[in-house]
């Protein structure tokens, strides 16, 4: 049985010309599964916007001088500060997989002449690309090459 | 303010677009190395040091890179997590306060971006 939702929830800045049904919250929200998994999905949100403040940090110390990244690396090393950069990396792939799928689905049929690849295709070259940043970035920060 | 929001969709939609894209991307392989195995001892010890890096930042052919990619890991994060939060607020609260949550949130990103830019291009 649908309830209703808060009344101002989806509802133009303006009133419209056509009437419109008062809006509803759905059955099962949030506590059904695909409502969950849209709503861990937004809620990646506070993971993403905390990492980029830790990345701002990172390179604020970087820019400091080396006292300053000697004491950055202490602190990444803290169990906290370790946790904290394994939860974003879960919420990064979780982003990744579920938006890797959404994205072949949201191209074009065309773009002037030229048809867009096969939806697999488009899966695969992004998973190709992701490997491919990944192992590049590690493969410079980790040191293994110059 | 909602007004102005509404003015900067394409903007905050350009940002927020290529911070679940590309902020998805970079994210793995820095928090592989910088946040997780660098910390935990994965790599050889020099791989993380301040002159390694500060030569990286300052190389005059890779700098540009490591500085845009550095750029890249913070502001196209705050502008992802800018947005889905926005979005979060309007799926539990609705649009009555819309204009309050979505202007402070992009006034975060904003912000973060702004120093983000400050750090890699004037301070490194």
């Amino acid at each position: 049985m649908s309830v209703p939702a808060n009344p101002k929830a989806m509802a133009p800045h303006r009133p419209g010309r056509t009437r419109t049904a008062p809006p509803m919250r759905p059955d099962g929200f949030p506590s059904a599964p695909r409502y969950r998994t849209y709503l861990l999905f937004d809620a990646t949100g506070l993971t993403y916007l905390l990492a980029g403040f830790a990345v701002l940090a990172v390179a604020w110390s970087l820019g400091s001088g080396p006292e300053a990244w000697a004491r950055a690396l202490e602190t990444l090393r803290s169990p906290i500060a370790i946790a904290f950069h394994v939860l974003v990396l879960v919420s990064a792939i979780f982003v990744g997989v579920r938006f890797f799928r959404l994205f072949p689905k949201a191209q074009p049929a065309r773009i002037g002449p030229a048809k867009p690849p096969p939806r697999p295709v488009i899966h695969a070259m992004l998973y190709v690309a992701w490997a491919g940043i990944t192992l590049a970035l590690v493969a410079v920060l980790g040191g293994f090459l110059p | 303010m909602k007004t102005l929001m509404l003015r900067l969709e394409p903007v905050i939609w350009l940002l927020f677009g290529a911070g679940i894209m590309l902020g998805t991307l970079l994210l793995p392989g820095y928090l592989l190395t910088v946040g997780i195995g660098g910390p935990l001892g994965a790599f050889a010890a020099d791989a993380l040091s301040y002159d390694r890096l500060h030569a990286m930042a300052t190389h005059p052919i890779g700098g540009i890179l490591f500085r845009l990619v550095l750029l890249g890991l913070v502001a196209l994060p705050l502008w992802k997590g800018a947005h889905h939060l926005r979005a979060l607020s309007v799926d539990f609260d609705g649009h009555h306060r819309d204009g309050v949550v979505g202007s402070l949130l992009y006034a975060i990103a904003t912000v973060g971006s702004l120093l983000g830019i400050y750090a890699v291009f004037f301070r490194l």
